[in-house]
């Protein structure tokens, strides 16, 4: 499920978040590049299965608060048919690069709610 | 008669009769937004322009009901999957988005005013309406069934004491007992939902050890939604169980009698049935038909940029009572086509930014426990309709554990979608 997962920063700050925020309640202090107001539409197709507080139910993952390049390679892999999934394949299928930055600048925005 | 006193105007009359918060300048040009029937499109339309204006748009949804029980998973709790509870929501949350929910029933819509019209006379005006009624049936389409059998032979077709009374009748199906189910034709909500719900039948048969049983279907339609998956799931887990019959050889339903359990086809009388689910042909809800917005197919034509009625500029429509193309009749569709909606309409009344329309759609289905195949795709306005871009369905002869996940995605998929809605 969570491969390809990378941390695009090891600063100590970051590190230190981590510990005080518990998994999986981390989040992205990176920069995105992003348009959040495309993705925060885009990704109104997303919140339909995966939910917007994070929390993860029955076999849908949680894909709020990750990094950027975390993010573009797992659609990547979609689209490229790396990974399975064909609900998955179809939704990034049609997503140009521009709109998968704006999805990784909105849902990377989102704080995980515990 | 309406008296003066009885026409709503403006964001004040309909939220002081129930808990909103009253608008917070009296006399404020604020747009406002009704959007007609609570369930996949209207909650889902309301939450998203509501929330997502930050209270520059005052919207209104107009429920009758006071809870939603929702179509989907309603197989679910027939096959004994998911208690009743567990499929009953309610609209508490969404005042704090910003949704006034007036419990009223919308009789029709006065576009030339701009009012919908409610059941007891009073009038509430808007600058845009959204309108999500879901499907009436058509009682006149099965000979010898109507409105007045429909206790003795349920359709269950819509949510609520006939989803209720179609499982306490299944249960009650005695051993060697028939069941015999009469399809509806195209188009109709949720093309997989007879055969998921056969599946449902047979597996109460089968757990109960009642396998002297039989299941009949009359189908009006030569094919149905994933054909191979299903007869492939019920050769597997019900044999001898079920028993699909299409036009060609059943030559159509002559008549019903509710009173005998009888139905006879061109082909074959079924005597004495212990269950006869009649799910007849259907149109879109009686408002949008009252409203001039349906044309002689009985659905709403729309833009596929928008989900604005092609009717009328103002009106929006939604979910299974459109012609929405190639997206089906499904609870995904209209959540979809609502954030298409909800996002031209904050575009139109408070200049917030618009984007090409997306949609999407999965139906997934539970065959047999832990065996659940699904079917969907990626939709884009082209060609005048909306039009599929991408699509996928499961294959015949997937792994087990494959069948498990896609039984957890649908889980996942069903708690995902009432917290987008209800949350």
């Amino acid at each position: 499920m969570r491969d390809g997962k990378r941390i695009a920063s090891a600063s100590a700050a970051l590190l230190a978040f981590f510990i005080l925020a518990g998994w999986p309640g981390r989040a992205f202090t990176g920069t995105f590049r992003g348009d959040k107001a495309l993705g925060e539409y885009l990704a109104s197709e997303c919140v339909t299965c995966h939910q917007k507080s994070g929390r993860q139910v029955g076999g849908v993952p949680a894909i709020v608060g990750w990094p950027e390049d975390q993010f573009l390679a797992v659609m990547h892999a979609y689209q490229k048919g790396d990974r399975e999934n064909p609900i998955m394949r179809t939704i990034a299928g049609q997503f140009k690069e521009d709109e998968l930055l704006a999805l990784a600048a909105y849902f990377g925005s989102l704080k995980p709610q515990r | 008669m309406t008296t003066r006193r009885d026409i709503l105007i403006g964001s004040g009359a309909i939220a002081a009769a129930s808990t909103l918060p009253a608008p917070a300048v009296l006399g404020q040009a604020k747009p406002r937004v009704v959007v007609i029937g609570g369930g996949a499109g209207g909650v889902t339309a309301a939450k998203y322009i509501a929330r997502d204006s930050e209270k520059k748009i005052a919207v209104t949804l107009i429920e009758e009901n006071p809870n939603y029980q929702t179509c989907f998973h309603s197989n679910l709790f027939l096959g004994g999957f998911r208690d009743y509870a567990s499929i009953l929501h309610d609209y508490a949350k969404l005042p704090g988005h910003g949704v006034d929910v007036a419990r009223a029933r919308a009789q029709v819509i006065d576009r030339d005013k701009k009012q919908v019209v409610l059941a007891d006379g009073r009038r509430i005006a808007y600058d845009r309406v959204v309108v999500s009624p879901g499907i009436d049936l058509k009682y006149d389409s099965v000979p010898g069934w109507g409105k007045e059998h429909e206790e003795r032979m349920p359709h269950a077709w819509k949510p609520g004491a006939q989803t209720r009374l179609l499982k306490r009748r299944l249960d009650a199906v005695p051993n060697g007992g028939v069941i015999v189910m009469i399809a509806p034709p195209n188009p109709f909500r949720c093309p997989p939902g007879p055969y998921e719900r056969i599946s449902m039948f047979a597996h109460v048969l089968k757990r109960t050890g009642k396998t002297k049983s039989k299941i009949f279907i009359i189908d009006p339609k030569e094919s149905f939604s994933k054909q191979a998956l299903f007869q492939e799931g019920w050769d597997k887990h019900y044999k001898g169980l079920v028993e699909w019959l299409g036009p060609k050889v059943h030559d159509g339903v002559k008549s019903v009698d509710s009173k005998t359990g009888t139905v006879v086809t061109g082909f074959e009388t079924y005597k004495n049935c212990a269950l006869v689910n009649v799910i007849p042909a259907q149109m879109a809800g009686a408002i949008a038909r009252d409203s001039g917005l349906a044309n002689q197919t009985g659905y709403c034509p729309i833009l596929p940029e928008s989900m604005k009625s092609a009717l009328d500029t103002n009106v929006f429509v939604l979910g299974d009572s459109t012609i929405a193309g190639d997206m089906p009749k499904s609870a995904f569709s209209a959540n979809s086509q609502a954030k298409v909606a909800a996002m031209t309409i904050r575009g139109e009344l408070i200049g917030a930014r618009t984007f090409p329309a997306r949609y999407a759609n999965t139906c997934w289905s539970l065959i047999e426990t832990e065996d659940t195949v699904k079917v969907g795709g990626a939709y884009e306005a082209k060609e005048g309709k909306i039009t599929a871009s991408s699509t996928f369905i499961s294959r015949t002869g997937e792994t087990a554990e494959l069948r498990k996940q896609t039984q957890a995605e649908n889980m996942g998929w069903y708690a995902g979608i009432i917290e987008d809605m209800f949350g």
